[in-house]
């Protein structure tokens, strides 16, 4: 093939970065004639027809080419990065749903909050694709970039301007271990390449000093975006102070990118070293017990959600100890896929369920009252009906209870650690799954048989885009928990 | 003859700058500072990286540092924006007093 058709079968692995990259140039081209008509659905309609051409591109790109590399070896495509990028422009439409009556209501409803919402996608789409560490890197800046502003957007509230702050000098110091993680990685490989440090990793790479710091340092800056525990401090401030709309989204997408991009760097790791697994397991353990633990206490529902943020992703740490799992035998191979299978049909039910609470909250804003304590949430099911039903839905799914989209995530983590045979962390699943049903049933018990505590805020009513998330994803979570076959053919990793 | 100086020596340089700059990241209290700590730490990373390309004879290792460059502007211009819009809603920007979410 000669070098320009190359380049444009390459390109079509791209075609749906491309298309969000497109709506977000066109929404800022077109900004200053939206603002004079004075309506500003005109961005929402463009980011949400923009994701849906992503989708529908992503859906009509295997076929050829699957499974190889693209671009010199820098970025991949295979049932992974499919898989989870299908999860990934998911979770952006309800993101733009979401915005699109929470910013209206909230009277922070600019253009620039979808193109950046636009490019950050695109960036964790990279993420999801990447083949190379320098790839990886320039995705999570993308990604990241778009979470400090979309976190800071509520510029006339100082709370809002405290979140981006903390997330920013907490993320830009993350990103700055990984790049050096890097840099250490690059000095023992010569080279940023997945395959080429993977044969390094298998002639000993990991054993020097340096190698070990390298790759201490990489799980350290991704821990960081995926709010493990120790690197969780900036989690709740952030969940608590960015804008309702804002949160649900980085919630979602900082865990989708930065998940997979992890599968990508332990699956390059897996076996150079004897401290990776070690080390994850206690990463996970304390994840999951820190997470469950203080979600306890907290009594305003955002910032609750963001350390049970923590304690879920102590659940994926656990399905990623098992992807570390990889040259240990057929079963190690057996565990390995099954956690990565695991992995991307967790990050699509947590997507749903978050997604669905936030626009709870989301939907019953308004603009002189933004609904995130317990105390707003009182006797919900007799003021509102359908949106306090769909509250304790997304609540019992986060717990993981039967019947629910959260449950088959969490068993299929827990069937993968259990024939990866690590009995500490299937007890230790067990044990603060228990101890999260606790937080989430309050918010049931608030909602359900607390009865209102004062009159009710005059609200936006009639179909609005939160209304529609909250729809989106309460029909999803239910289906899928009956039928959790439905996504297979989608969600299935293989090698 | 002059004798080029050893990687090692560079590398050396590199880690020294790095803990610098963490260090002042955990230590300082002002958000520009911070930032600037954070930029000494990708400088030094940039350092590694030249002074590894250069060891290995792989131009990868320059063009590495140039993207690092770019990403670090884009950096810098976030941050200082974040912060233009905070201290004009809280006439502060110390770390220590913009607390009115619970650590």
């Amino acid at each position: 093939m000669s070098g320009s058709s190359r380049f444009i079968a390459d390109l079509s692995a791209l075609y749906p970065a491309l298309a969000l990259i497109g709506a977000s140039g066109l929404i800022l081209l077109v900004m200053p004639f939206l603002r004079r008509c004075g309506g500003n659905s005109g961005s929402a309609t463009i980011s949400g027809l923009g994701v849906l051409a992503a989708l529908a591109l992503l859906i009509r790109l295997p076929g050829e080419g699957f499974g190889a590399t693209l671009f010199a070896e820098t970025l991949v495509t295979d049932s992974l990065s499919t898989a989870s990028a299908f999860v990934l422009l998911l979770s952006g439409l309800l993101a733009v749903l979401i915005a699109q009556s929470y910013l209206k209501v909230r009277e922070i409803d600019e253009p620039e909050y979808y193109a950046i919402l636009l490019l950050s996608m695109a960036g964790a789409y990279l993420m999801l694709l990447a083949n190379d560490l320098l790839i990886l890197f320039l995705g999570l800046e993308l990604m990241s970039f778009g979470f400090y502003a979309m976190a800071g957007f509520a510029r006339r509230d100082g709370r809002s301007g405290e979140a981006a702050l903390k997330y920013f000098l907490t993320g830009a110091f993350a990103s700055a271990l990984f790049l050096y993680g890097i840099m250490l990685i690059y000095g023992v490989s010569a080279s940023t390449e997945f395959a080429k440090i993977q044969s390094a990793v298998a002639h000993g790479a990991l054993h020097t000093p340096m190698g070990l710091a390298g790759m201490i340092l990489i799980i350290a800056g991704l821990g960081f975006k995926v709010a493990a525990v120790p690197f969780h401090q900036w989690a709740p401030d952030v969940y608590e102070g960015a804008p309702t709309s804002a949160t649900a989204f980085l919630a979602a997408t900082a865990k989708i990118g930065a998940f997979v991009g992890l599968i990508r760097v332990l699956d390059v790791f897996a076996g150079g070293s004897q401290t990776l697994i070690p080390m994850l397991r206690v990463l996970a353990i304390a994840t999951m017990i820190y997470g469950n633990l203080v979600a306890i206490a907290q009594t305003n529902v955002k910032r609750m959600l963001g350390y049970s943020a923590v304690a879920h992703a102590g659940y994926l740490l656990a399905a990623m100890v098992c992807v570390a799992m990889h040259y240990e035998g057929t079963a190690g191979a057996r565990t390995n896929t099954a956690a990565m299978s695991a992995s991307v049909f967790y990050l699509l039910a947590y997507a749903l369920a978050g997604f669905g609470a936030f626009g709870v909250l989301a939907y019953l804003s308004s603009r002189d009252k933004d609904v995130q304590t317990l105390d707003d949430l009182r006797g919900l099911v007799q003021r509102d009906a359908p949106s306090g039903y769909a509250l304790i839905l997304f609540m019992l799914s986060l717990a993981g209870i039967p019947a629910t989209v959260g449950f088959i995530g969490k068993w299929q983590i827990f069937y993968a650690v259990l024939i990866g045979g690590d009995m500490t962390l299937a007890v230790t699943i067990a044990l603060t799954s228990a101890m999260g049903a606790y937080y989430y049933l309050r918010v049931v018990w608030y909602a359900a048989f607390e009865s209102a505590s004062g009159p009710d805020a005059p609200r936006q009513v009639g179909l609005t885009g939160a209304g529609l998330t909250v729809f989106v994803s309460a029909f999803a979570t239910l289906l899928l928990g009956i039928v959790p076959g439905l996504l297979t053919g989608f969600l299935q990793v293989v090698k | 003859m002059i004798l080029p100086v050893p990687t090692a020596h560079y590398m050396a340089l590199s880690v020294l700058i790095f803990c610098c700059g963490a260090f002042g990241v955990a230590t300082r209290r002002n958000p520009i500072v911070m930032l600037m700590c954070i930029e000494l730490m990708l400088n030094a990373a940039n350092l590694g990286f030249v002074a590894l390309g250069r060891h290995f004879g792989d131009t990868g290792g320059q063009m590495l540092a140039i993207f690092v460059m770019a990403v670090a502007a884009g950096e810098v211009a976030i941050g200082l924006a974040i912060i233009v819009a905070l201290f004009r809603t809280r006439e502060t920007i110390d770390v220590d007093r913009v607390d009115s979410l619970r650590l």
